[in-house]
């Protein structure tokens, strides 16, 4: 990860999204990208330049773009018409981004496609966020991490954020994917949990 | 062009190629037409998935280097995600969301300048000021194009001028709407029914929805309220706009409103998989509605 004086930052062609330039690096704002804030909270998974990254829940493309930045290939699953259409465009102009437009609750329709990744990162506004990760699990290598954001708000309004990614954890642990570290998200993000979960 | 060769369930199939025993057999081309075209007759079972190996294409010949590798693969990808959109843009229903968006903006956009025209012309001129809280809309913009100053009858002119073009959009969209969803506006009325459509995100997902939902379709804060802090649950969201529900006496609001979004559940399904206005149905609905309003009948 690039930090200049406490700024995250990433290196590539600056523009995508109207983000700020620091000395030729693209900032990485943590209130806008949930990956960045989990940097700014200590985060140790780190991007590297041979990593191959499954990303579930693309959107827009912004976080996609810096980590294309940092990584060698970046499988970007968006299933929603109008953010995928931007995601096209982020990668129009990134090599290393393959558009995937799919529904990452059905991965047989992209699994031709997607080789073995070495980080899981999904960020899917989805009752069952547990569930997609699992079915997603069979591209991750043995000893790549998932990086799973909870978005408690999304998962059920009615329970406390904290009892809903205790409950996301224990699905997952159930399927042997235990979520060795719970990072919040605040205050970049309210009621955001970000679980880092290694597959042995 | 036509895939290779059939492939079969226990053979592991990748975009590039097709693997039996270790051994790799290449896809044809690099013509992403040709290996989207392959994608799609490609099945894979996520039980027994082991994902594509980079190296298998390579040693087959199928490409040189990672690199090239990558390339290929993204343009089959954008091919493909192209293709989709194309196909989602392509649905007419699309246009119809986007236009009842913007009248609903205009709308918005009219009153919030009309309002402010308003308070600045009163504060110019004080014995306009009891008055014109009874103006509204046309009336309103009428009264300052002839009494306000050159800049305010400028902007209420403007004003004017968008309140024009959004009765032409309602028009078009009463037009379109009998159109695309012939029965959900025979229930409803155009605007109503494209509002219904818009928040379902498109005419497949309003077919799909239960009528339950439909019936609080734009009452999602009143819907989260009730379950979050146990407040009463909305009785309508945007078919409270029709005017059979709002119209109703307050008691039966919520028995006209359950019954209509029973009905649009119905007409959505016939718009979406049969796609022509059926009177008979609409009679029925209509009755049905009616009957619950106590309007007449039993």
């Amino acid at each position: 990860m690039i930090w200049i004086d406490g700024v995250l930052v990433s290196r590539g062609e600056g523009g995508v999204y109207g983000e700020r330039m620091m000395r030729g690096h693209r900032v990485w704002d943590p209130y806008r990208s949930k990956l960045a804030a989990y940097y700014y909270l200590g985060g140790e998974v780190s991007l590297e330049s041979r990593m191959r990254v499954l990303y579930l829940g693309a959107a827009h493309g912004t976080t996609v773009s810096h980590v294309s930045d940092s990584t060698e290939v970046v499988y970007a699953v968006e299933n929603a018409y109008a953010p995928m259409r931007d995601l096209l465009a982020v990668a129009s102009r990134r090599k290393n981004i393959i558009p995937l437009f799919a529904d990452a609750a059905q991965p047989s329709s992209y699994a031709p496609l997607v080789e073995e990744v070495d980080l899981l990162f999904q960020d899917v506004a989805h009752p069952d966020q547990a569930s997609i990760a699992l079915m997603n699990l069979p591209f991750l290598r043995r000893g790549g991490v998932a990086l799973i954001v909870v978005k408690a708000r999304s998962i059920d309004v009615t329970k406390k954020p904290a009892d809903v990614v205790h409950e996301v954890s224990h699905k997952l642990a159930e399927s042997g994917l235990y979520p060795r570290r719970v990072i919040w998200l605040e205050p970049y993000h309210r009621d955001h949990a970000i679980l880092e979960c290694p597959r042995d | 062009m036509t895939p290779g060769k059939p492939r079969s369930l226990s053979m592991p199939s990748y975009w590039f190629g097709d693997v039996t025993g270790g051994k790799c057999t290449p896809a044809g081309s690099h013509d992403p037409e040709y290996l989207s075209f392959r994608l799609d007759g490609i099945r894979t079972e996520m039980e027994s998935f082991c994902p594509p190996a980079w190296e298998a294409a390579r040693d087959s010949g199928f490409v040189s280097s990672r690199g090239e590798y990558i390339r290929v693969l993204r343009e089959v990808c954008i091919y493909r995600a192209e293709k989709a959109l194309a196909l989602v843009a392509a649905r007419p229903e699309q246009e119809l969301i986007q236009m009842v968006h913007m009248r609903d903006q205009l709308d918005e956009v009219i009153n919030l300048v009309t309002g402010r025209a308003l308070e600045w012309h009163a504060a110019r001129s004080p014995e306009f000021s009891r008055k014109f809280r009874a103006l509204k809309g046309k009336r309103a913009l009428e009264a300052l194009v002839a009494g306000g100053s050159p800049r305010v009858r400028g902007i209420a002119t403007g004003m004017m001028h968008l309140s024009e073009v959004k009765a032409d959009l309602t028009r078009e969209i009463e037009q379109m709407a009998g159109e695309v969803i012939p029965n959900c506006t025979g229930l409803v009325g155009g605007v109503v029914a494209a509002r219904l459509l818009a928040a379902a995100g498109g005419l497949e997902a309003l077919a799909r929805l239960p009528a339950g939902t439909i019936q609080v379709l734009g009452a999602r804060t009143a819907l989260f309220a009730h379950i979050r802090s146990g407040s009463a649950p909305p009785k309508h969201g945007i078919i409270y706009q029709y005017r059979k529900v709002h119209g109703a006496k307050k008691g039966r609001r919520g028995k006209v409103s359950r019954t209509l979004a029973a009905k649009i559940a119905l007409a959505a399904r016939i718009d979406y998989f049969r796609g022509e206005r059926d009177e008979e149905f609409l009679d029925t609905a209509r009755a049905a509605v009616e009957r619950a309003a106590g309007e007449s009948g039993s």
